[in-house]
């Protein structure tokens, strides 16, 4: 169950429910149990029934009626040099962090 | 089994806005990085999957859950609904959780959508409270005993190496069917 159709499709998997959803919520609206149930049912219907691998079956939700969400995800053409600056110094950062747990772990 | 929560509420077929495509997130993600200035990263992808019919029933298979989402750790700073993305939250070994032991999981060491998804409904990303209901309801036979938990490790070698034998072998151990697997 997931979000990020090219990614997961790029890599190939058995059976794969796609939500066109921003990526966080790969197993339904948050506060709906509806949707959650019918994108577990999905999934369910794919175990049961899919005839090969790289089986997708896209839910018929929707995030929202605009789709403008769309464009928020990673705009690197909104970036200034500063932003990159800044973005390149906290990502250094974090590697670091990363690093650290990595080699404790 | 309905035909889910849109079929009666569905407008009819229309044209749709020419940007409304799934989001290309390797071309967004590869062109943010190099922005900043970094190489590429290379996304796992292979000439073929794996593929095994469910060799049970489904009303009578056993499933487990596979998660991306970390346990909370107090010691390893924010990680609210609203934390920006946080490195030493991440794990690098695979855990496993009684599945009634109403986890408290958290994504904040994952780089999921911030500008669209606050994650403060843990069933919108971890799916054992309607699977729970399915079992309820005759849907599935049962869950195993343990939710696993998959490092969110970038090294292809790790994860297929270390981590993915390590999640097999836990899910032989519990008897699994078939293993619902949700990145975040």
């Amino acid at each position: 169950m997931g979000c990020a159709r090219d990614i997961v499709e790029h890599c190939g998997v058995p059976r794969f429910v796609w939500s066109d959803f921003p990526l966080g919520n790969s197993a339904g609206r948050p506060f709906d149990a509806e949707s959650q149930a019918w994108t577990l049912e999905l999934a369910l219907r794919l175990l049961e029934g899919a005839p090969a691998a790289r089986t997708t079956v896209a839910s018929p939700l929707r995030w929202t009626a605009d789709p403008a969400w769309k464009h928020k995800y990673l705009d690197a053409g909104k970036l200034t040099p500063e932003d990159i600056a800044e973005r390149r110094k906290e990502f250094d950062v974090v590697k670091a962090v990363a690093k650290a747990k990595r080699e404790g772990a | 089994m309905s035909d889910g929560p849109a079929a009666s509420a569905r407008p009819a077929i229309q044209f749709a806005p020419e940007d409304d495509v799934p989001i290309r997130y390797m071309e967004r993600t590869r062109a943010y990085y190099q922005a900043l200035g970094f190489s590429p990263y290379r996304w796992a992808h292979f000439t073929d999957a794996p593929f095994t019919p469910l060799a049970v029933p489904l009303a009578r298979a056993r499933v487990a859950v596979i998660t991306t989402a970390a346990p909370f750790q107090p010691e390893a700073g924010d990680q609210g609904p609203r934390a920006p993305y946080n490195a030493a939250a991440k794990f690098y070994q695979v855990y496993s959780a009684p599945v009634d032991s109403k986890p408290d999981l958290r994504i904040s060491h994952v780089g999921y959508d911030r500008a669209n998804t606050v994650p403060e409904d843990l069933d919108a990303y971890f799916p054992l409270t309607r699977l729970q209901e399915a079992v309820a309801a005759g849907r599935v036979g049962g869950l195993t005993p343990r939710f696993h938990g998959a490092p969110t490790n970038r090294s292809h070698r790790v994860t297929m190496e270390t981590d993915a034998p390590e999640l097999l072998r836990r899910c032989r151990e519990d008897g699994t069917d078939a293993v619902v697997l949700v990145p975040s």
